[in-house]
């Protein structure tokens, strides 16, 4: 598996061209068993919108269901940048996405721009209590008309957790958790870590912001990885 | 009334209840029931039941002066009272008519249903201040007990041929005409209905239209009169005494589960669903504990209406013991079934997710969380950045213009409630760590009419923690800097 994995890298390197023949050629071929969709089923995730991203991630996407953490140190550092194209594909199909007690206030405009509908987006008030928040995640992931939920909490319980986990699994939901810590053990199948790439006074790097997503844990992957992904294009 | 089949034989040997007649009435010999009646063909049947109708008709001119939606307010609660003597009952302007042959052996004799009648009615007009008479007449037609009626006279008449002499001397006024064709048939000579009927038939079709001759031809019973009868308004309301008091409110739910199937049995049986009802649980000297079950939807899912309750109780305290449980519908839609699709597999976008299950999530969400918590965002448009985005409750969607168009410039994902000032040390900003201006400025002026003016510089920034910030300064003497958003 290492040899495919290292010949497809190669070829991205020098012809990105061929190396999509490749791939759809390693994709036709069902006597074929690679690496890198050990645990995905051999199901592709869904395309995050950075190829930089996908090449890292198991499945070369998001997953289709089930929890994702993102860990940042602190909040706005990209992280919803990386789930925008995510969202808008989400909302084309007519699902909805459920915001769970953001930091912030949701900005529309922002969302527009982004071309969101935002008819399709709800939003759970910060005042909510944790008990009532991770209740009504628990339901919209249950829930197969809500396509993402995205909540922000920290330092929840393994067992909260994998109850999560298995909600997003029945109702077939992506739930994307937010944190600002790595909890070790959680049963999540994908973690990702936002780190800010921006070495100190390249001003001209500036402009285009770079963060470096790190791969913590991924089912089916094999080696932990990182990428430095270009938002604000 | 015991016993159905004991009550046919007494009924043969009743002496007919005798009728004493009005101004001009007559009086009828009831056809006599006797037992061959239950094995007589159903020709046979149904032609006696067209025979022994009965109309009965009540006219108030009163109502005339009330305003049509009040008149028909009116109309409504008096077919309720009407609804004690009479099943059928249907709605004319101004007048009720009602069927009564069917319950005159029940009550013994016209004279009973219109004292009982009587009282009822003059005492609801007295109530809504209004004068307390009325006329009523009865014929074997509903027409033609209605121009009886409006003619003012009460008259009974029980047999069909002598509808016609009975109907003839009335004015004609009591056809309410219009102004034109009154004023024709007064040329005419035409005084009365009588008058009417000498004339020949086609010549009066020709200049009256077919339309009057049919009404003429229903009231003496040669044409047929369709009805719209008066269904009393659908209710439910059942409640249950606990044989103990219960505290525990699950133990309850096994229980309201099974009127919950009664409820649901109930609007099967009408085709209705519900979009409100009420549980209220009653606590010894405590006021009772109500919980609003509304719903987005109209349902009659037990599943669902229980689910919904159980996500209240989840979130509920009892002041006392629970001693006795009460349901109530509060309002009925009709029910509006939705079909799935057989060749569902073809279509490329299974677009709508809006529906059922997403209005059952909705409901859930509302009934544990509350109302207030669950909010929709529209983007108006607007140029001063705080107000260009709204959070409103789901219930309350689209009360403002929303619009999806945005501003070009750069916008945050996130915004912050109320700007946070920073801080300024050595000529560089400071949030948590040193920031960077990216580029900018915007400059944004607006609301100098309403006392609090926005006169802001917005630029792109970045502190070097990486987080993307969204920052303005102020143009007025303090120059602020003050931190607006996040990129995210």
């Amino acid at each position: 598996m290492t040899i495919i994995r290292n010949s497809s890298e190669n070829l991205e390197a020098t012809t990105g061209k061929a190396c999509g023949h490749i791939d759809q050629l390693i994709h036709d071929n069902p006597y074929l068993w690679r690496g890198c969709e050990m645990a995905g089923q051999g199901s592709h995730g869904h395309p995050t919108g950075y190829p930089d991203l996908d090449a890292i991630l198991p499945g070369r996407g998001w997953p289709n269901k089930g929890m994702v953490e993102i860990v940042s140190s602190s909040w706005g550092m990209g992280e919803l940048q990386l789930l925008i194209p995510l969202m808008c594909s989400i909302v084309e199909q007519g699902k909805w996405i459920l915001w769970i007690s953001p930091p912030y206030l949701l900005y529309a405009p922002a969302l527009v721009q982004a071309g969101i509908n935002t008819e399709q987006v709800l939003v759970l008030d910060l005042d909510t209590s944790c008990k009532d928040a991770l209740w009504s995640m628990e339901k919209a992931l249950q829930t197969e008309s809500c396509g993402l939920v995205l909540a922000w909490q920290n330092w929840l319980p393994g067992k909260v957790l994998r109850r999560l986990q298995l909600a997003a699994e029945t109702g077939d939901t992506l739930g994307v958790l937010f944190q600002q810590h790595v909890s070790k053990y959680s049963p999540s199948p994908l973690c990702l870590e936002i780190r800010n790439s921006l070495p100190e006074g390249s001003q001209n790097r500036a402009r285009s912001q770079h963060i470096e997503v790190g791969v913590l844990k991924a089912r089916g992957n094999f080696r932990p990885l990182s990428t430095h992904v270009s938002l604000h294009r | 009334m015991e016993e159905p089949s004991k009550e046919l034989k007494s009924i043969a040997r009743i002496p007919l209840p005798s009728v004493h007649s009005g101004a001009r009435g007559q009086v009828v010999k009831l056809p006599s029931v006797d037992s061959s009646n239950d094995s007589a063909p159903t020709a046979a049947g149904s032609d006696r039941k067209k025979l022994r109708c009965l109309w009965y008709a009540l006219y108030f001119p009163q109502l005339a002066e009330l305003d049509a939606a009040q008149q028909k307010k009116y109309l409504l609660e008096l077919a309720a009272l009407a609804q004690t003597v009479s099943s059928t009952i249907s709605f004319h302007p101004l007048a009720l008519i009602f069927e009564i042959r069917s319950s005159l052996r029940y009550f013994g004799g016209i004279d009973v249903i219109h004292s009982k009648l009587e009282k009822l009615i003059s005492e609801q007009l007295n109530a809504w201040r209004l004068p307390g008479s009325f006329s009523y007449s009865v014929s074997p037609t509903i027409s033609g007990s209605l121009l009886l009626a409006r003619s003012g006279h009460n008259v009974l008449v029980y047999q069909k041929d002598k509808l016609r002499s009975a109907l003839g001397r009335l004015p004609t006024e009591v056809l309410q005409l219009s102004k034109e064709e009154s004023r024709r048939l007064d040329n005419m000579g035409v005084r009365c209905l009588r008058d009417i009927w000498r004339l020949p038939a086609s010549g009066l079709r020709k200049r009256f239209g077919s339309d009057l001759i049919n009404r003429l031809n229903k009231a003496i019973g040669k044409a047929p009169e369709p009805t719209r009868n008066y269904q009393p308004p659908p209710a439910f309301v059942t409640s249950y005494d606990l044989p103990y008091e219960i505290e525990n409110l699950t133990r309850l739910l096994p229980l309201i589960d099974e009127f919950m199937a009664q409820l649901c049995d109930f609007l099967r049986r009408h085709d209705l669903s519900t979009s409100h009802l009420v549980v209220s649980l009653l606590h010894e000297k405590r006021s009772s504990t109500r919980i609003n079950l509304g719903l987005r939807q109209p349902s009659r899912s037990q599943k669902h209406l229980m689910l919904l309750l159980e996500t209240h109780f989840t979130n509920l305290a009892i002041p006392a013991p629970v001693t006795a449980i009460k349901i109530v519908v509060q309002k009925f839609d009709s029910f509006f079934s939705q079909s799935g699709e057989l060749l569902s597999e073809g279509k490329p976008h299974p677009i709508h997710y809006s529906d059922n299950k997403l209005n059952q999530f909705m409901e859930q969400l509302q009934a544990r969380l509350g109302e207030h918590h669950i909010k929709s965002i529209n983007n108006i448009a607007v140029h001063c950045p705080e107000h260009a985005s709204t959070q409103l409750d789901y219930t309350e969607q689209n009360t403002r213009a929303a619009t999806q168009q945005a501003a070009q410039n750069p916008r945050p994902l996130w915004l912050l409630a109320t700007p946070q000032k920073l801080a300024v040390r050595h000529g560089r900003l400071y949030r948590h760590q040193p920031i960077t201006l990216l580029s900018g400025p915007e400059r944004i002026e607006t609301y100098w009419w309403s006392g609090t003016d926005v006169q802001r510089n917005y630029y792109v920034a970045t502190e070097s923690n990486g987080s993307r910030l969204w920052v303005y300064r102020e143009r007025t003497e303090a120059q602020a800097w003050y931190l607006h958003g996040l990129f995210a």
